[in-house]
Protein backbone atom coordinates (compact mmCIF):
# COMPACT_ATOMS: atom_id res chain seq x y z
CA UNK A 1 0.00 0.00 0.00
CA UNK A 2 1.54 3.00 -0.86
CA UNK A 3 -0.75 5.62 -0.79
CA UNK A 4 -1.97 5.11 2.88
CA UNK A 5 -5.09 7.62 1.77
CA UNK A 6 -6.88 5.62 -0.10
CA UNK A 7 -6.66 2.79 1.37
CA UNK A 8 -9.03 4.24 3.88
CA UNK A 9 -12.71 3.34 3.26
CA UNK A 10 -14.33 6.70 3.07
CA UNK A 11 -11.73 8.31 0.45
CA UNK A 12 -12.19 5.32 -1.60
CA UNK A 13 -15.59 6.68 -2.23
CA UNK A 14 -14.83 9.37 -4.42
CA UNK A 15 -11.82 6.82 -6.75
CA UNK A 16 -14.95 4.66 -7.89
CA UNK A 17 -17.86 7.07 -7.67
CA UNK A 18 -19.29 4.49 -4.72
CA UNK A 19 -21.99 4.94 -2.74
CA UNK A 20 -22.16 3.72 0.92
CA UNK A 21 -25.29 1.19 1.42
CA UNK A 22 -24.17 0.94 5.04
CA UNK A 23 -22.82 2.75 7.48
CA UNK A 24 -18.99 3.41 6.62
CA UNK A 25 -15.80 3.38 9.63
CA UNK A 26 -12.39 4.18 9.08
CA UNK A 27 -11.26 0.93 8.07
CA UNK A 28 -8.20 0.84 7.44
CA UNK A 29 -7.91 -2.20 3.94
CA UNK A 30 -5.16 -4.70 4.01
CA UNK A 31 -5.56 -5.08 -0.10
CA UNK A 32 -8.59 -5.72 -2.65
CA UNK A 33 -9.68 -9.01 -4.03
CA UNK A 34 -11.94 -9.56 -6.86
CA UNK A 35 -13.74 -12.69 -7.46
CA UNK A 36 -17.29 -14.23 -8.46
CA UNK A 37 -16.81 -17.49 -7.41
CA UNK A 38 -17.69 -17.94 -3.43
CA UNK A 39 -14.64 -20.22 -3.10
CA UNK A 40 -12.70 -18.95 -4.77
CA UNK A 41 -13.10 -15.91 -2.24
CA UNK A 42 -13.28 -18.36 0.53
CA UNK A 43 -9.65 -20.09 -0.50
CA UNK A 44 -8.04 -16.97 -1.75
CA UNK A 45 -8.60 -13.83 -0.12
CA UNK A 46 -7.17 -12.46 2.79
CA UNK A 47 -8.83 -11.23 5.66
CA UNK A 48 -9.67 -7.35 5.71
CA UNK A 49 -9.45 -7.06 2.03
CA UNK A 50 -12.13 -4.78 -0.06
CA UNK A 51 -14.00 -7.33 -1.93
CA UNK A 52 -15.61 -6.61 -5.38
CA UNK A 53 -17.92 -8.52 -6.80
CA UNK A 54 -21.48 -8.54 -8.88
CA UNK A 55 -22.78 -10.68 -6.68
CA UNK A 56 -25.70 -9.23 -4.21
CA UNK A 57 -26.86 -12.39 -2.73
CA UNK A 58 -26.94 -13.18 0.89
CA UNK A 59 -23.99 -15.67 0.45
CA UNK A 60 -21.70 -12.61 -0.12
CA UNK A 61 -22.53 -11.73 3.29
CA UNK A 62 -21.58 -15.08 5.15
CA UNK A 63 -18.42 -15.44 2.96
CA UNK A 64 -17.30 -11.79 3.76
CA UNK A 65 -18.03 -12.73 7.75
CA UNK A 66 -16.28 -15.99 7.21
CA UNK A 67 -13.35 -14.24 6.00
CA UNK A 68 -12.92 -11.35 8.15
CA UNK A 69 -13.63 -9.03 4.98
CA UNK A 70 -14.26 -5.84 6.43
CA UNK A 71 -15.90 -4.45 2.97
CA UNK A 72 -17.72 -5.30 -0.27
CA UNK A 73 -17.92 -3.33 -3.37
CA UNK A 74 -20.71 -4.15 -5.81
CA UNK A 75 -20.24 -3.04 -9.66
CA UNK A 76 -22.31 -2.22 -12.34
CA UNK A 77 -24.62 -0.48 -10.26
CA UNK A 78 -25.73 -3.53 -8.54
CA UNK A 79 -27.27 -3.49 -5.20
CA UNK A 80 -28.75 -6.17 -2.82
CA UNK A 81 -31.83 -6.64 -0.97
CA UNK A 82 -32.73 -4.18 1.92
CA UNK A 83 -32.87 -7.47 4.33
CA UNK A 84 -29.32 -8.55 3.46
CA UNK A 85 -27.81 -4.66 3.81
CA UNK A 86 -29.39 -5.07 7.16
CA UNK A 87 -28.22 -8.30 7.79
CA UNK A 88 -24.22 -7.26 6.63
CA UNK A 89 -24.82 -3.85 9.16
CA UNK A 90 -25.26 -6.35 11.89
CA UNK A 91 -22.19 -8.35 11.19
CA UNK A 92 -20.19 -5.40 10.69
CA UNK A 93 -19.21 -5.63 6.94
CA UNK A 94 -19.35 -2.21 4.91
CA UNK A 95 -21.10 -2.31 1.58
CA UNK A 96 -20.85 -0.21 -1.53
CA UNK A 97 -22.12 0.27 -4.71
CA UNK A 98 -20.47 1.67 -7.93
CA UNK A 99 -21.85 2.03 -11.29
CA UNK A 100 -18.36 1.12 -12.94
CA UNK A 101 -17.82 -2.37 -14.27
CA UNK A 102 -15.17 -4.24 -12.33
CA UNK A 103 -12.75 -4.01 -14.68
CA UNK A 104 -12.64 0.06 -14.96
CA UNK A 105 -13.00 -0.51 -11.06
CA UNK A 106 -9.90 -2.68 -10.72
CA UNK A 107 -8.18 -0.08 -12.35
CA UNK A 108 -8.88 3.03 -10.52
CA UNK A 109 -8.61 1.38 -7.02
CA UNK A 110 -5.19 0.00 -8.40
CA UNK A 111 -4.14 2.91 -9.43
CA UNK A 112 -5.15 5.30 -6.71
CA UNK A 113 -2.44 3.01 -4.72
CA UNK A 114 -4.98 -0.15 -3.01
CA UNK A 115 -2.72 -2.95 -3.60
CA UNK B 1 -96.17 -59.04 35.04
CA UNK B 2 -92.71 -59.57 33.61
CA UNK B 3 -89.83 -56.87 33.72
CA UNK B 4 -88.42 -58.89 31.11
CA UNK B 5 -90.58 -57.94 28.02
CA UNK B 6 -89.95 -54.31 28.07
CA UNK B 7 -85.89 -55.16 28.73
CA UNK B 8 -86.67 -57.75 25.84
CA UNK B 9 -88.17 -55.07 23.75
CA UNK B 10 -85.51 -52.80 23.87
CA UNK B 11 -82.47 -54.75 22.94
CA UNK B 12 -84.93 -55.75 20.24
CA UNK B 13 -85.38 -52.50 18.92
CA UNK B 14 -81.48 -51.64 18.86
CA UNK B 15 -80.78 -55.09 16.90
CA UNK B 16 -83.44 -54.65 14.19
CA UNK B 17 -82.37 -51.08 13.70
CA UNK B 18 -78.59 -52.28 13.09
CA UNK B 19 -79.88 -54.92 10.57
CA UNK B 20 -81.81 -52.97 8.72
CA UNK B 21 -78.70 -52.27 6.63
CA UNK B 22 -78.01 -55.17 5.67
CA UNK B 23 -78.08 -58.97 6.40
CA UNK B 24 -81.87 -60.66 6.02
CA UNK B 25 -80.60 -64.09 5.64
CA UNK B 26 -79.91 -63.86 9.20
CA UNK B 27 -82.72 -63.96 10.90
CA UNK B 28 -83.77 -66.93 9.16
CA UNK B 29 -80.77 -68.54 10.89
CA UNK B 30 -81.27 -67.35 13.98
CA UNK B 31 -85.03 -68.90 13.93
CA UNK B 32 -83.54 -72.06 13.26
CA UNK B 33 -80.10 -71.87 15.24
CA UNK B 34 -79.90 -74.96 17.78
CA UNK B 35 -76.07 -74.86 18.04
CA UNK B 36 -75.55 -75.29 13.95
CA UNK B 37 -72.63 -75.76 12.44
CA UNK B 38 -72.27 -72.29 10.46
CA UNK B 39 -71.92 -69.93 13.29
CA UNK B 40 -74.25 -66.25 13.11
CA UNK B 41 -71.76 -64.50 14.35
CA UNK B 42 -69.69 -64.92 10.83
CA UNK B 43 -72.85 -63.99 9.47
CA UNK B 44 -72.79 -60.87 11.95
CA UNK B 45 -69.97 -60.09 10.63
CA UNK B 46 -71.10 -58.75 7.48
CA UNK B 47 -72.35 -55.21 8.31
CA UNK B 48 -69.38 -54.31 9.16
CA UNK B 49 -67.63 -55.16 5.85
CA UNK B 50 -70.57 -52.93 3.69
CA UNK B 51 -70.05 -49.87 1.90
CA UNK B 52 -65.81 -48.99 2.46
CA UNK B 53 -63.52 -51.32 2.21
CA UNK B 54 -61.62 -51.76 5.64
CA UNK B 55 -62.22 -49.21 8.42
CA UNK B 56 -64.72 -46.71 7.66
CA UNK B 57 -64.13 -43.64 9.52
CA UNK B 58 -66.98 -43.77 12.11
CA UNK B 59 -67.67 -40.48 13.72
CA UNK B 60 -64.61 -39.98 16.45
CA UNK B 61 -66.46 -38.88 19.70
CA UNK B 62 -66.30 -34.64 19.19
CA UNK B 63 -63.71 -34.01 21.91
CA UNK B 64 -61.28 -35.31 19.60
CA UNK B 65 -62.63 -33.15 16.52
CA UNK B 66 -62.54 -29.41 18.02
CA UNK B 67 -59.69 -29.50 20.62
CA UNK B 68 -59.39 -26.02 22.12
CA UNK B 69 -55.95 -25.01 20.91
CA UNK B 70 -54.04 -25.34 24.08
CA UNK B 71 -54.49 -29.48 24.57
CA UNK B 72 -54.13 -29.59 20.58
CA UNK B 73 -51.21 -31.87 20.99
CA UNK B 74 -52.29 -33.72 23.98
CA UNK B 75 -55.37 -34.85 22.16
CA UNK B 76 -53.88 -35.57 19.11
CA UNK B 77 -51.38 -37.81 20.48
CA UNK B 78 -54.82 -39.62 22.85
CA UNK B 79 -55.93 -39.58 19.37
CA UNK B 80 -53.09 -41.21 17.21
CA UNK B 81 -53.14 -43.90 20.18
CA UNK B 82 -56.76 -44.85 19.57
CA UNK B 83 -56.23 -45.14 15.70
CA UNK B 84 -52.55 -47.05 16.36
CA UNK B 85 -53.84 -49.85 18.71
CA UNK B 86 -56.20 -52.50 17.92
CA UNK B 87 -58.73 -54.41 19.89
CA UNK B 88 -56.40 -57.26 20.31
CA UNK B 89 -54.34 -55.08 22.60
CA UNK B 90 -57.06 -54.18 24.42
CA UNK B 91 -59.59 -57.04 24.86
CA UNK B 92 -59.78 -59.60 27.59
CA UNK B 93 -58.18 -63.00 26.19
CA UNK B 94 -58.47 -65.70 26.51
CA UNK B 95 -62.31 -64.96 27.16
CA UNK B 96 -64.42 -66.14 30.20
CA UNK B 97 -67.05 -68.30 28.59
CA UNK B 98 -69.89 -70.66 29.20
CA UNK B 99 -71.31 -73.45 26.91
CA UNK B 100 -74.85 -73.48 25.85
CA UNK B 101 -76.02 -76.43 28.66
CA UNK B 102 -74.30 -74.46 31.35
CA UNK B 103 -76.98 -73.24 34.12
CA UNK B 104 -77.88 -70.03 34.31
CA UNK B 105 -76.90 -70.41 38.26
CA UNK B 106 -73.30 -71.84 37.23
CA UNK B 107 -72.85 -68.26 35.18
CA UNK B 108 -73.74 -66.21 37.84
CA UNK B 109 -71.01 -67.75 39.95
CA UNK B 110 -68.80 -67.44 36.61
CA UNK B 111 -69.46 -63.74 36.12
CA UNK B 112 -69.19 -63.12 39.85
CA UNK B 113 -66.00 -64.87 40.25
CA UNK B 114 -64.61 -62.71 37.35
CA UNK B 115 -66.42 -59.62 38.05
CA UNK B 116 -67.49 -59.89 34.46
CA UNK B 117 -70.90 -58.80 33.38
CA UNK B 118 -71.40 -60.67 30.31
CA UNK B 119 -70.27 -63.98 29.32
CA UNK B 120 -70.03 -65.50 25.74
CA UNK B 121 -71.75 -69.18 25.05
CA UNK B 122 -69.91 -71.46 23.31
CA UNK B 123 -71.47 -74.93 21.64
CA UNK B 124 -68.59 -76.93 19.27
CA UNK B 125 -66.20 -74.43 20.06
CA UNK B 126 -68.33 -71.76 18.07
CA UNK B 127 -70.14 -68.68 19.38
CA UNK B 128 -74.05 -69.35 19.69
CA UNK B 129 -74.74 -66.58 21.74
CA UNK B 130 -74.03 -64.42 24.99
CA UNK B 131 -75.67 -63.97 28.27
CA UNK B 132 -75.88 -60.19 30.39
CA UNK B 133 -75.62 -59.96 33.52
CA UNK B 134 -79.49 -58.44 32.78
CA UNK B 135 -80.39 -61.72 31.28
CA UNK B 136 -79.38 -63.76 34.15
CA UNK B 137 -81.27 -61.06 36.11
CA UNK B 138 -85.09 -61.67 34.07
CA UNK B 139 -84.64 -65.76 34.62
CA UNK B 140 -84.09 -64.71 37.68
CA UNK B 141 -87.15 -63.33 38.13
CA UNK B 142 -89.05 -65.70 36.53
CA UNK B 143 -87.02 -68.72 38.88
CA UNK B 144 -85.61 -70.07 35.65
CA UNK B 145 -82.07 -69.65 37.26
CA UNK B 146 -80.93 -73.40 37.55
CA UNK B 147 -81.73 -74.17 34.11
CA UNK B 148 -79.59 -74.21 30.73
CA UNK B 149 -78.47 -71.05 29.38
CA UNK B 150 -79.43 -71.59 26.05
CA UNK B 151 -83.02 -70.01 26.00
CA UNK B 152 -82.19 -67.04 27.79
CA UNK B 153 -78.91 -66.16 25.87
CA UNK B 154 -78.98 -63.57 23.37
CA UNK B 155 -78.40 -64.84 19.61
CA UNK B 156 -78.13 -61.89 18.31
CA UNK B 157 -74.60 -61.29 18.53
CA UNK B 158 -72.44 -57.90 17.53
CA UNK B 159 -68.48 -58.98 17.23
CA UNK B 160 -65.69 -56.90 16.62
CA UNK B 161 -62.72 -58.28 14.86
CA UNK B 162 -59.74 -58.51 16.68
CA UNK B 163 -57.33 -55.86 13.82
CA UNK B 164 -60.15 -53.03 14.09
CA UNK B 165 -59.08 -49.90 15.41
CA UNK B 166 -59.75 -48.74 18.99
CA UNK B 167 -61.60 -46.09 17.61
CA UNK B 168 -63.66 -48.08 15.61
CA UNK B 169 -64.25 -50.03 18.62
CA UNK B 170 -65.59 -47.02 20.20
CA UNK B 171 -67.95 -45.93 17.55
CA UNK B 172 -68.96 -49.54 17.87
CA UNK B 173 -70.22 -49.04 21.43
CA UNK B 174 -71.39 -45.50 20.81
CA UNK B 175 -73.43 -47.37 17.55
CA UNK B 176 -74.56 -50.27 19.62
CA UNK B 177 -74.55 -49.53 23.18
CA UNK B 178 -73.44 -52.76 24.26
CA UNK B 179 -71.93 -53.04 27.56
CA UNK B 180 -69.29 -55.40 25.64
CA UNK B 181 -68.36 -57.13 22.30
CA UNK B 182 -66.88 -60.94 21.94
CA UNK B 183 -63.91 -60.53 19.50
CA UNK B 184 -63.40 -63.01 16.61
CA UNK B 185 -60.01 -63.78 14.84
CA UNK B 186 -59.72 -63.93 10.69
CA UNK B 187 -60.49 -67.53 11.33
CA UNK B 188 -63.97 -66.76 12.71
CA UNK B 189 -62.62 -68.13 16.63
CA UNK B 190 -63.40 -66.11 19.66
CA UNK B 191 -60.53 -64.48 20.84
CA UNK B 192 -61.57 -62.51 23.39
CA UNK B 193 -64.21 -60.06 24.94
CA UNK B 194 -63.52 -56.34 24.89
CA UNK B 195 -65.51 -53.46 27.05
CA UNK B 196 -65.46 -50.05 27.26
CA UNK B 197 -63.53 -50.22 30.77
CA UNK B 198 -60.83 -52.44 28.66
CA UNK B 199 -60.06 -49.22 26.22
CA UNK B 200 -59.72 -47.22 28.83
CA UNK B 201 -57.29 -49.33 30.51
CA UNK B 202 -55.22 -49.73 27.72
CA UNK B 203 -55.40 -46.35 26.86
CA UNK B 204 -53.97 -45.90 30.00
CA UNK B 205 -51.05 -48.08 29.97
CA UNK B 206 -49.75 -46.86 27.00
CA UNK B 207 -49.87 -43.24 27.73
CA UNK B 208 -47.83 -44.90 31.16
CA UNK B 209 -45.36 -46.18 28.79
CA UNK B 210 -44.60 -43.56 26.49
CA UNK B 211 -44.31 -41.10 29.52
CA UNK B 212 -41.90 -43.54 30.47
CA UNK B 213 -40.03 -43.73 27.40
CA UNK B 214 -40.23 -40.04 27.25
CA UNK B 215 -38.67 -39.75 30.50
CA UNK B 216 -36.14 -42.65 29.57
CA UNK B 217 -34.94 -40.78 26.96
CA UNK B 218 -34.75 -37.29 28.35
CA UNK B 219 -32.44 -38.66 30.86
CA UNK B 220 -30.18 -40.12 28.27
CA UNK B 221 -30.10 -36.80 26.77
CA UNK B 222 -29.15 -34.97 30.29
CA UNK B 223 -26.29 -37.51 30.60
CA UNK B 224 -25.08 -37.06 27.35
CA UNK B 225 -25.28 -33.42 28.12
CA UNK B 226 -23.20 -33.60 30.97
CA UNK B 227 -20.70 -35.69 29.58
CA UNK B 228 -20.42 -33.35 27.28
CA UNK B 229 -19.83 -30.54 29.02
CA UNK B 230 -17.50 -32.28 30.90
CA UNK B 231 -15.45 -32.87 27.44
CA UNK B 232 -16.14 -28.93 27.13
CA UNK B 233 -17.92 -30.76 24.25
CA UNK B 234 -20.49 -28.82 22.00
CA UNK B 235 -22.71 -31.19 19.42
CA UNK B 236 -24.06 -29.19 16.56
CA UNK B 237 -26.67 -31.26 14.39
CA UNK B 238 -28.08 -29.07 11.34
CA UNK B 239 -30.34 -30.69 8.80
CA UNK B 240 -29.36 -29.10 5.31
CA UNK B 241 -31.74 -29.12 2.90
CA UNK B 242 -31.54 -29.18 -1.13
CA UNK B 243 -31.57 -26.07 -2.38
CA UNK B 244 -31.88 -23.92 0.58
CA UNK B 245 -29.58 -21.75 0.13
CA UNK B 246 -30.60 -18.76 1.93
CA UNK B 247 -29.81 -20.95 5.53
CA UNK B 248 -26.56 -21.47 4.10
CA UNK B 249 -23.69 -19.80 6.23
CA UNK B 250 -25.90 -19.71 9.36
CA UNK B 251 -23.64 -23.36 10.48
CA UNK B 252 -20.79 -21.82 9.93
CA UNK B 253 -21.51 -18.66 11.89
CA UNK B 254 -22.36 -20.46 14.84
CA UNK B 255 -19.01 -22.83 14.93
CA UNK B 256 -17.49 -19.38 14.67
CA UNK B 257 -19.05 -17.70 17.73
CA UNK B 258 -18.11 -20.73 19.84
CA UNK B 259 -14.46 -20.99 19.04
CA UNK B 260 -14.25 -17.19 19.19
CA UNK B 261 -15.53 -17.16 22.84
CA UNK B 262 -12.97 -20.24 23.22
CA UNK B 263 -10.40 -17.69 22.30
CA UNK B 264 -9.54 -20.14 19.16
CA UNK B 265 -6.78 -17.96 16.73
CA UNK B 266 -8.70 -16.49 14.17
CA UNK B 267 -7.31 -18.24 11.30
CA UNK B 268 -7.83 -22.08 12.51
CA UNK B 269 -11.25 -20.74 13.66
CA UNK B 270 -12.08 -19.58 9.82
CA UNK B 271 -10.54 -23.23 8.29
CA UNK B 272 -13.53 -24.57 10.59
CA UNK B 273 -16.08 -22.09 9.69
CA UNK B 274 -15.38 -22.54 6.12
CA UNK B 275 -15.23 -26.62 5.59
CA UNK B 276 -18.86 -26.03 7.32
CA UNK B 277 -19.96 -23.79 4.95
CA UNK B 278 -18.33 -25.97 1.42
CA UNK B 279 -20.00 -28.70 3.46
CA UNK B 280 -23.44 -27.02 3.44
CA UNK B 281 -23.03 -25.97 0.27
CA UNK B 282 -22.12 -28.50 -1.26
CA UNK B 283 -25.35 -30.59 0.10
CA UNK B 284 -27.32 -27.28 -0.99
CA UNK B 285 -26.21 -27.75 -4.57
CA UNK B 286 -25.63 -31.07 -5.36
CA UNK B 287 -27.42 -33.48 -2.61
CA UNK B 288 -31.28 -34.21 -1.91
CA UNK B 289 -30.62 -33.13 1.17
CA UNK B 290 -28.34 -34.05 4.92
CA UNK B 291 -27.20 -33.29 7.93
CA UNK B 292 -24.33 -32.07 9.70
CA UNK B 293 -22.80 -32.70 12.57
CA UNK B 294 -20.14 -30.12 14.06
CA UNK B 295 -18.52 -31.59 17.50
CA UNK B 296 -16.35 -29.26 19.14
CA UNK B 297 -14.19 -29.97 21.89
CA UNK B 298 -10.96 -28.67 23.86
CA UNK B 299 -9.06 -30.22 21.16
CA UNK B 300 -11.02 -29.91 18.04
CA UNK B 301 -13.80 -29.31 15.60
CA UNK B 302 -14.83 -32.15 13.83
CA UNK B 303 -17.38 -31.38 11.63
CA UNK B 304 -19.09 -34.45 9.63
CA UNK B 305 -21.60 -34.38 6.68
CA UNK B 306 -23.38 -37.10 5.60
CA UNK B 307 -26.17 -36.92 2.20
CA UNK B 308 -28.87 -38.51 1.03
CA UNK B 309 -27.30 -38.69 -2.09
CA UNK B 310 -27.12 -38.74 -5.32
CA UNK B 311 -23.24 -39.70 -4.75
CA UNK B 312 -20.51 -38.59 -6.46
CA UNK B 313 -19.85 -40.50 -9.85
CA UNK B 314 -15.68 -39.90 -9.10
CA UNK B 315 -14.05 -38.53 -6.51
CA UNK B 316 -10.64 -38.01 -7.59
CA UNK B 317 -12.42 -35.67 -10.25
CA UNK B 318 -14.46 -33.96 -7.58
CA UNK B 319 -11.26 -33.54 -5.73
CA UNK B 320 -9.96 -31.15 -8.89
CA UNK B 321 -9.82 -27.99 -8.51
CA UNK B 322 -12.45 -26.17 -11.08
CA UNK B 323 -14.39 -29.26 -11.50
CA UNK B 324 -17.90 -28.60 -10.57
CA UNK B 325 -21.42 -30.34 -11.54
CA UNK B 326 -22.99 -27.23 -10.19
CA UNK B 327 -26.25 -26.35 -12.00
CA UNK B 328 -26.86 -22.51 -13.63
CA UNK B 329 -28.96 -21.46 -10.40
CA UNK B 330 -25.84 -22.50 -8.12
CA UNK B 331 -23.52 -20.80 -10.45
CA UNK B 332 -25.71 -17.53 -11.15
CA UNK B 333 -25.24 -17.25 -7.54
CA UNK B 334 -21.14 -17.87 -7.21
CA UNK B 335 -21.21 -21.31 -6.63
CA UNK B 336 -19.77 -24.03 -8.63
CA UNK B 337 -16.15 -23.00 -8.90
CA UNK B 338 -15.28 -26.30 -8.25
CA UNK B 339 -12.97 -25.75 -5.70
CA UNK B 340 -15.36 -26.91 -2.47
CA UNK B 341 -14.14 -29.97 -1.46
CA UNK B 342 -10.40 -28.84 -2.47
CA UNK B 343 -11.52 -26.24 -0.24
CA UNK B 344 -12.34 -28.37 2.65
CA UNK B 345 -9.13 -30.66 2.13
CA UNK B 346 -6.94 -27.82 2.40
CA UNK B 347 -8.91 -26.15 5.59
CA UNK B 348 -8.80 -29.83 7.31
CA UNK B 349 -6.04 -31.14 9.15
CA UNK B 350 -7.62 -34.86 8.72
CA UNK B 351 -9.82 -35.39 6.28
CA UNK B 352 -11.94 -38.04 4.36
CA UNK B 353 -14.48 -38.42 1.90
CA UNK B 354 -16.73 -41.51 0.95
CA UNK B 355 -19.17 -41.29 -1.30
CA UNK B 356 -20.72 -44.14 -4.13
CA UNK B 357 -23.10 -43.27 -7.44
CA UNK B 358 -26.59 -43.39 -6.64
CA UNK B 359 -26.16 -43.50 -2.78
CA UNK B 360 -24.96 -41.02 -0.31
CA UNK B 361 -22.00 -38.97 0.43
CA UNK B 362 -19.89 -38.24 3.99
CA UNK B 363 -17.51 -36.67 4.65
CA UNK B 364 -15.39 -36.21 7.92
CA UNK B 365 -12.98 -33.11 8.62
CA UNK B 366 -11.53 -32.41 11.76
CA UNK B 367 -9.44 -29.21 12.54
CA UNK B 368 -7.10 -29.28 15.73
CA UNK B 369 -7.58 -26.35 18.06
CA UNK B 370 -4.28 -25.07 18.89
CA UNK B 371 -1.52 -26.05 16.43
CA UNK B 372 0.78 -23.44 15.99
CA UNK B 373 0.81 -23.76 11.76
CA UNK B 374 -1.29 -21.55 10.04
CA UNK B 375 -2.96 -22.04 7.09
CA UNK B 376 -4.92 -19.38 5.37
Amino acid sequence: MKLKSVSKLPALLTVVEARPLTDLDEVELSGCYISDLLSDVLANAQPGVLWVTIHTHRNVVSVASMKDISAVLFTCGRKPEAAIIAEAAEKGIMLLSTPLTTYETAGKLWKAGLR
Amino acid sequence: MSVAIPVEKKKTAARIEWHAGGNKRLNGVQARLTGKARSPAVALEKPFNTGNSDEPMPPAPAIEKTPSAGEKRQVSFAQMLVFELRVRDAMTSPPITAIATDSLRSIQHLMKAHRISGVPILANDVLVGIISIEDIINALDACHINEPVEPWMSRKIVTLRDHFSLVRAVAEFDRHGYGRFPVLDANNRLVGVITRGDITICLMHQLERRAEEAVAKEAALVATRAADEKAHRIVINTDVKSGDFESAGKLSQRIREVLRARGVAPEILRRAAIIAYEAETNIIIHSLGGRITTAIDAIKVRIKAADRGPGIENIDLAMQEGWSTAGPLARELGFGAGMGLPNIKRCADEFVIQSELGGGTRLQAAVFLHKAETRL
